[in-house]
This record gives structure tokens, C-alpha cells and sequence, in this order.
């Protein structure tokens, strides 16, 4: 099982500033079984509301600070966080034990390898 | 000549004064917003200038007056407090002479000048007088009404406008060099953010009266809802997000007790009004809102940051010449726009002023009540830059829309909007203006 903690603004697509991560990527994740949420300096209420906006069903909503919450509540076997800030994002993430990705080194993952239609 | 900051002696400092010489003969009239950003998209058109000129021809627009009948322009020539222009990056000549030029490349891209706006705004023909005020809208407008009122100018201007640019605001200008003269590098160098003066009196504030953080809860809620409802504003523009108590009180401290929601988000955006005397005001097209004082403070702290008791001090002194200028009591309020970028001093000018008779150590408990615009004691209607951005402008401007009667969803219903009292910045040093429905 892997967990993906995304920041918002500078990660995603519907952060200001955009990101490089779609919400399409997000929803492939989710459609693999990862379990995803947010963890952004944006109020937890509108973290939500970003993911019922997109029909996104998430696992989790956090302040940056309370990352290591996350860890605490859900089982996995790794644990990332997607963010654009040093002292933000890589810092907490590493605090909460983490690991860390910069928005472009999540989006060569090959978790958002597209699939081969063949595949289908 | 050069336009010249105020002198000291057009601001009323002092109690003792009596009432205001100029009371009920100066009225706001025309309000001009531009629209809103998060930062500079580098382009001309959504420059700090260019949004200038935006909201002046639209405060212009909305009083009804021809350009020609203006004759004085006062403005903040400063548009930022955080966001200097970096000393490495080129200065954007494409932008800069995509407009009349100032010797300044600045100018309509990080500052403001009058001497830009002028070279801008060719309708302007007949503008012989102009003047900065420091800092804040609040300041501005002190030195508007008292320039009317001096016969100075009869049909003025008064602008305020902020730039945000890339990166992380108050890192920038001589934050990032290796010194500073003075003690401002205790400060700015080598202190804590911004806030932390604020969060230190407002620590001791609850320490003394036995207050806590939570207790804020209401307020900022209540101040978000008034924010999205204010058109012009930063989070009904571009995010349309409530805040509850649960996101605030679970944000992460900024300099604790500060969080991350007690600091407004700075953003780009200009605010602009037309003010004349009352007499011409009776032939505009919006209803006069009347000037019943002007009062300022001049305090300076006795060491860096002020303490608590200062604070209580001056913002008390703040209070009573506020209405000794005005001729009134605390009991003829309808509502209060004081200043609340950071939030946690909002209760130290309510208090200050006596508002609906609180007094010190009373203002968190009043938040538990009704504050909201349709209750009887409506608190920041105008969401502040809590609710709208930090701008600095909104209370002001929601002061002018409620008592004309056209604060739209955000209009009072709880009480009738007569009086009203807006400004700041700070406990100590800042700059307020009492409105009227009425001249007397």
C-alpha cells in the first residue's frame, strides 16, 4: 500500500500557483488503490472542498504541520509527500517521516505512467 | 515642484483639539476598485499603475464627475510593505515604457507617483494639487479631508494601491542584504516575522484577562463570510473559501500565538476615492458620505516592540479623539471598520474605542456573541484584510458603501448605518476617520 500526501498550491494543477501534477493523475492513483489526501497551508474545509469539486474521494485533509497525524492514522507500507517548498513541504514531510518528491520528480513516477490501451 | 509627503501639521494628533474645524463639510462620494491578484503576472496591463488608473477613472465614473473637475490627487506612493523589486532582476523597460515614463523605472511597477499618474492620465487637466500621505489609505484620507477642508482642493482623488511580486513577502529589499543601519535590523535582520510584536501583546492580553487563541474563532469566521461578500475582494474573486473555527484553530503557528490565519494574504490591488467639499457633493451622482473627523496617533513605543500597556493607552487616547473631533459617543456608532491585518489587534482598537461599551480584556467575549452584519453589533462588516487581502483599503471602502446604502449582500441590517468609525494600521501610529449618513 502506498500513501500520497499532496500539497496544493505549486503541486497540483488547481493550486495558485498551477502545478505540474493533473487531477486526472491524482484519480489514476486513486484508481490503483493508493490512498491520497492533501496536506496544504490552505484551510482544511477548502482542501476538501478542492476534492468534492473534482469528485475525487481522499482519505485525508492536513495542515503541514500536522502531517505526521497521517502517518499515526493509516497503515501503509511508504509514505510520500508531493510538494514545492524546502521549508514547507520537504521539511515536514522528512519531520513526519516521510518521504519526499518535488512535484516533478512525483510526476515521473511510474505511478502516472499512462496505462497502455492495449491493457484494456 | 515635487509632490511633498504631509506635513505633520494636517494630521490632529493631539487631544484637546476640540471638534474638528472642517466636521460635516467633506464628503466621500465616488469609490474605484480595480480588480484583485495573488501577484504580478508581469504584464502592463495588470501593473500596480496600470490598476491605479483602473481605480481612479472608476472612482471618478462613480461619483459622476467629468475629469476635468478634478483638482487634487493625494496617494501612497509606497505600494508595498513586503514585496520589494529584487536588486538582481532587470527592471521590465518593455513595461515600464509601455506607459509615460517617470525618470523612476519604478514607477508604476513596484511605487507610484503623482507625477506618473498625471503623465497617465492626460483627462486630468486640471490637478494643482497634490500630496503623499505615508503608508496606509488610512493616512491618505486624513490628509484628503483636511486638504478639502483647508481649501487646499475642492475635488480630490485618493488612491492606494498595492503590488505582490514572486517569492516570499518581507524577504526581499534590504531584508536580504547582510545589514541593516539602525534597529531595524533588529527587527527585519534578525527578529522574528512580522507579527510577533502583535502576537507578544496579544500573549500577554490573554495572560492578563485570561483569554485564549480558540476565542478569536468567531471573529475570523465572521470576518471571512463579510470578506465573501465584498465583490471587489481577494477571496470572493479568486477563492471563494470559508474558514472555520476548525481551520483555524488547527492552522500552524506563525510566530505562536499567531497562526497562519491571524496574517492577511498579501495580494495586488488598488483602491481609489473621490472626495470634495459637501456642498458640490449634493450634485453627484452618489449620495455624499459626510466627514466628521479625522484623528491620528503619533506614538512611538518606548522600546521596539510596544507592550501591552502601551498599546491599551494609546488606543484608549486613540478613542477619545476620535470622537471629541466628531462630537460624539461610542453610543452613536453603528458599526466599526478598525483595522485587522494582523487579526489579533482588532480587539485592541474595539476596545480602545469603547465599542458598545466594551472594555479592555472584554473583546473576546464579545466575539462569542452576534457580530454579524445582521445582528446588533456588527464587528468588521467590511470583513477587513482578513476578509478581502491585504490591502488596507476595505474597511474604508465598505464605511463609504454601507452608509450610502450600497454594501449589496454585505449591507448591515441589524442596525441603521449612520455612523461609522475605519482605520489604522497600528495601535500605535495609525490614522482614522469618522463617516457620516449626515453632515451634522
Amino acid at each position: 500500500m502506498i500513501l500520497i500526501s499532496f500539497d496544493i498550491d505549486g503541486t497540483l494543477e488547481v493550486g495558485d500557483p498551477p502545478g505540474v501534477l493533473t487531477m486526472d493523475m491524482v484519480r489514476m492513483v486513486v484508481g490503483d488503490g493508493f490512498l491520497i489526501g492533501s496536506c496544504s497551508d490552505r484551510p482544511m474545509s477548502a482542501q476538501r472542498a478542492i476534492w468534492e469539486a473534482h469528485d475525487i474521494p481522499y482519505d485525508f485533509v492536513i495542515p503541514k504541520h500536522m502531517l505526521a497525524d497521517v502517518k499515526a492514522k493509516f497503515e501503509a507500507d511508504r509514505y510520500f509527500h508531493v510538494g514545492d517548498r524546502e521549508d514547507l513541504d520537504k521539511k515536514y514531510a522528512l519531520e513526519a517521516g516521510f518521504e519526499f518528491l518535488w512535484p516533478d520528480e512525483a510526476a515521473a513516477m511510474p505511478w502516472f505512467a499512462t496505462k497502455d490501451s492495449s491493457d484494456a | 515642484m515635487a509632490t511633498q509627503l504631509a506635513p505633520e501639521s494636517m494630521y490632529r494628533n493631539d487631544e484637546g483639539m476640540g471638534i474638528w474645524e472642517h466636521r460635516g463639510k467633506v464628503a466621500a462620494v465616488g469609490v474605484g476598485h480595480s480588480p484583485t491578484a495573488r501577484r504580478w503576472d508581469g504584464k502592463a496591463e495588470t501593473s500596480v499603475g496600470a490598476w491605479s488608473i483602473l481605480a481612479l477613472r472608476r472612482a471618478i465614473e462613480d461619483a459622476g464627475v467629468s475629469p476635468d473637475q478634478v483638482d487634487g490627487l493625494v496617494i501612497v506612493p509606497v505600494t508595498t510593505t513586503g514585496a520589494f523589486w529584487p536588486e538582481d532582476t532587470p527592471v521590465p523597460m518593455d513595461i515600464v515604457n509601455s506607459f509615460n515614463r517617470t525618470g523612476d523605472p519604478l514607477d508604476g511597477i513596484a511605487q507610484l507617483s503623482s507625477e506618473w499618474l498625471l503623465n497617465n492620465m492626460p483627462e486630468l487637466t486640471n490637478v494643482n494639487f497634490t500630496m503623499y500621505g505615508a503608508g496606509c489609505m488610512s493616512n491618505a484620507l486624513n490628509v484628503a479631508s483636511q486638504a478639502i477642508g483647508d481649501g487646499l482642493t475642492h475635488t480630490c482623488l485618493v488612491l492606494k494601491a498595492w503590488h505582490n511580486l514572486e517569492g516570499r513577502y518581507y524577504q526581499s529589499g534590504a531584508n536580504a542584504h547582510d545589514a541593516i543601519p539602525g534597529t531595524a535590523a533588529l527587527k527585519s535582520l534578525w527578529g522574528a516575522p512580522a507579527c510577533y510584536g502583535t502576537a507578544l501583546q496579544f500573549a500577554e492580553y490573554c495572560r492578563k484577562y485570561g483569554k485564549t487563541h480558540d476565542m478569536m474563532a468567531p471573529f475570523m469566521t465572521n470576518s471571512r463570510r463579510n470578506g465573501l461578500m465584498f465583490p471587489e475582494g481577494y477571496w470572493a474573486q479568486h477563492r471563494p473559501e470559508e474558514l472555520t473555527a476548525e481551520d483555524y484553530e488547527y492552522a500552524r503557528w506563525i510566530a505562536k500565538p499567531a497562526n497562519l490565519f491571524d496574517n492577511d494574504i498579501p495580494i495586488m490591488m488598488a483602491g481609489a476615492y473621490l472626495f470634495t467639499t459637501a456642498e458640490r457633493a449634493q450634485d453627484m451622482k452618489q449620495k455624499p458620505v459626510y466627514i466628521l473627523n479625522h484623528a491620528s496617533s503619533n506614538a512611538m513605543p518606548r522600546s521596539l516592540t510596544p507592550t501591552l500597556d502601551e498599546v491599551e493607552a494609546e488606543t484608549a487616547k486613540t478613542g477619545r479623539k476620535i470622537y471629541e473631533g466628531a462630537g460624539i459617543t461610542a453610543a452613536d456608532l453603528s458599526f466599526e471598520n478598525m483595522y485587522d491585518g494582523f487579526t489579533e489587534f482588532h480587539q485592541f482598537h474595539i476596545e480602545g474605542l469603547g465599542y458598545r461599551g466594551i472594555k479592555f480584556g472584554e473583546a473576546l467575549d464579545f466575539y462569542q456573541t452576534d457580530i454579524s452584519i445582521e445582528g446588533p453589533n456588527p464587528v468588521s462588516p467590511s470583513g477587513g484584510n482578513i476578509g478581502s487581502g491585504r490591502s488596507r483599503v476595505w474597511l474604508h471602502t465598505d464605511s463609504i458603501q454601507q452608509l450610502q446604502g450600497r454594501a449589496g449582500a454585505r449591507q448591515v441590517t441589524g442596525v441603521k448605518p449612520e455612523i461609522a468609525v475605519s482605520g489604522g494600521p497600528m495601535p500605535l501610529g495609525g490614522n482614522y476617520t469618522v463617516w457620516s449618513a449626515t453632515p451634522d
